[in-house]
């Protein structure tokens, strides 16, 4: 009898889970519970205190390279990111090299920017999408303005006073990647170690344990991986946002987890002593 | 943007995200509506920024007569000859530009960054062991055993018995450690998608959006009852007629 019931446990139609899911998901986003990322991790912290120290009117460089597959996860870091950097009146250039992140760049300077009053071509500039990252950034170590003389709307970025005084990396502060590709990989190589540039990057979850290497030596000062870094960002910088209230329903979605394998398991043990 | 856009935009959104999560239940037509609308309008929006590329970097200098860019460009056009199997040798120029260029590039970059620059990091804290804490050292050392061991597990010259098999037997250990993190940093990840997705359609069940995610969804379970119903009593017709 037992058995059976427990077979019946082990051999439950998966769109039962997928149901329970949605339930738990759902029920953290409509009665959110506050489960805060309390413990921040170290590469977090890192990238933040990097940042924080970066004197004001510092240009940094912006490269955010998600697109809708990996936006929930991206898009709050990239928020936080820009709102700390404006919150620190740093200079902002964003750039591109995924064709399907420019829609999703505009959408978020239609709003951080106006939350700390930053004006366009003063305080932060969108360049267009470039194809050949690698090339684009060769270039850049030499003169910025031969690949990026003209801004998304094809405007002279010379004259933008965002851009006073930047020629090539020896005047940027700090690269930012936001990204869901390898391109991460590239920066540390052919920019960071190459020209002695500092690095913070942002990745999605399922890549962040591929980058211990390289904040082990350095090569990174800070790393915000997946939600989660989103969420202990935005504690840090002490603007909540997507990427806090998405852990309420990553806390549940995991507990939930947790408990069909203990569950699972705990059946397979009884089968297999029964 | 005007309101009405909004709502549409809406109703767009929550449509294609309940068409497709509707294949967690079965296969649908719904659901092949918005698969090929997704690779149309993804396709779509990739051609159309990379024309804008070709506009910018190659039609404008032309028409400033900046006659260099011409020589990238065919270079770049003759990588395409790959589909006329007459001309097909064309692309070979482009093809070696490209091979010798990244090649450059690439090398000597991957080299310093992803094994020399490496290297380094397993080696280096040694360099300070008198100032390493009790903590620092194992871990130090855990790192260094660890890099020796799954290195041997990928040494194939050597057969994998005795003390090889050992040490190689401990570099599975490690590994296993670093997959069952990426799974879990990997189901982490899944789910982040999956709210980013449900937090859109909570955001759209709003009256300020007609309440487009239950009208959807409601559309939706209707056709499935109706078509389970339909559907069962075609199969009742037929087992009749056979």
């Amino acid at each position: 009898m037992l058995k059976d019931k427990l077979n019946a446990v082990l051999k439950i139609d998966r769109r039962w889970i997928f149901l329970a899911l949605t339930v738990v998901l759902f029920g953290a986003i409509i009665h959110p519970l506050g489960l805060l990322s309390k413990n921040i991790a170290r590469d977090t912290q890192n990238a933040y205190e990097f940042m924080d120290k970066i004197p004001a009117g510092s240009f940094i460089l912006l490269d955010l390279d998600y697109d809708p597959s990996t936006a929930p996860e991206l898009s709050p870091q990239a928020m936080a990111v820009a709102r700390h950097a404006f919150r620190n009146n740093l200079r902002v250039g964003v750039v591109t090299y995924s064709a399907g992140a420019t829609g999703l760049i505009e959408q978020l300077f239609a709003v951080v920017p106006g939350e700390f009053k930053k004006e366009y071509g003063k305080d932060y500039v969108i360049l267009p999408y470039q194809p050949n990252a690698v090339a684009v950034m060769t270039q850049m170590a030499s003169d910025l303005y031969g690949i990026y003389d003209k801004d998304k709307d094809g405007k002279d970025t010379r004259s933008m006073p965002v851009m006073k005084g930047i020629q090539n990396y020896k005047n940027i502060s700090l690269v930012v990647c936001i990204a869901g590709t390898s391109i991460t990989d590239i920066w540390v190589a052919y920019v960071g170690d190459k020209y002695n540039v500092p690095f913070i990057a942002g990745v999605t979850a399922i890549s962040q344990p591929g980058y211990g290497p390289y904040l082990q030596k350095k090569q990174m000062r800070g790393l915000l991986g997946g939600m989660k870094g989103a969420a202990e960002y935005e504690h840090l910088i002490k603007t909540p946002g997507k990427g806090s209230s998405g852990i309420d329903a990553l806390s549940l979605a995991h507990v939930m987890v947790a408990a069909l394998i203990i569950v699972s398991n705990i059946a397979m043990v009884i089968l297999k002593y029964l | 943007m005007s309101h009405t856009v909004l709502i549409a935009g809406a109703w767009i959104s929550a449509g294609l995200t309940i068409f497709l999560f509707s294949f967690l239940y079965k296969d649908n037509p719904f659901f092949k509506i918005a698969e090929h609308l997704y690779l149309g309008a993804g396709m779509g929006w990739w051609c159309q920024i990379y024309f804008g590329v070709l506009q910018e970097k190659v039609w404008t200098p032309l028409t400033h007569h900046e006659w260099l860019v011409l020589l990238p460009a065919l270079l770049g056009l003759s990588l395409i000859t790959q589909f006329i199997p007459k001309i097909s040798w064309l692309s070979r120029y482009g093809f070696t530009f490209l091979m010798g260029y990244g090649s450059g590039l690439a090398i000597p970059a991957g080299l310093a960054t992803d094994f020399i620059n490496q290297i380094g990091g397993t080696i280096q804290p040694f360099a300070n062991l008198a100032g390493m804490t009790a903590f620092t050292l194992f871990n130090s050392v855990l790192m260094a055993v660890g890099v020796i061991c799954v290195l041997i597990y990928f040494f194939f010259s050597l057969e994998h018995k005795g003390a090889i098999k050992k040490v190689s037997n401990v570099g599975i250990y490690f590994l296993m450690i670093y997959f069952g993190a990426a799974f879990g940093n990997t189901v982490m990840a899944r789910f982040s998608l999956l709210y980013g997705r449900f937090d859109s359609l909570y955001t759209f069940s709003g009256k300020q959006y007609l309440y487009a995610t239950q009208v959807i969804l409601i559309a939706m379970v209707t056709y499935f009852i109706l078509h389970g119903f339909l559907t069962r009593n075609k199969a009742d017709q037929d087992e009749e007629a056979a």
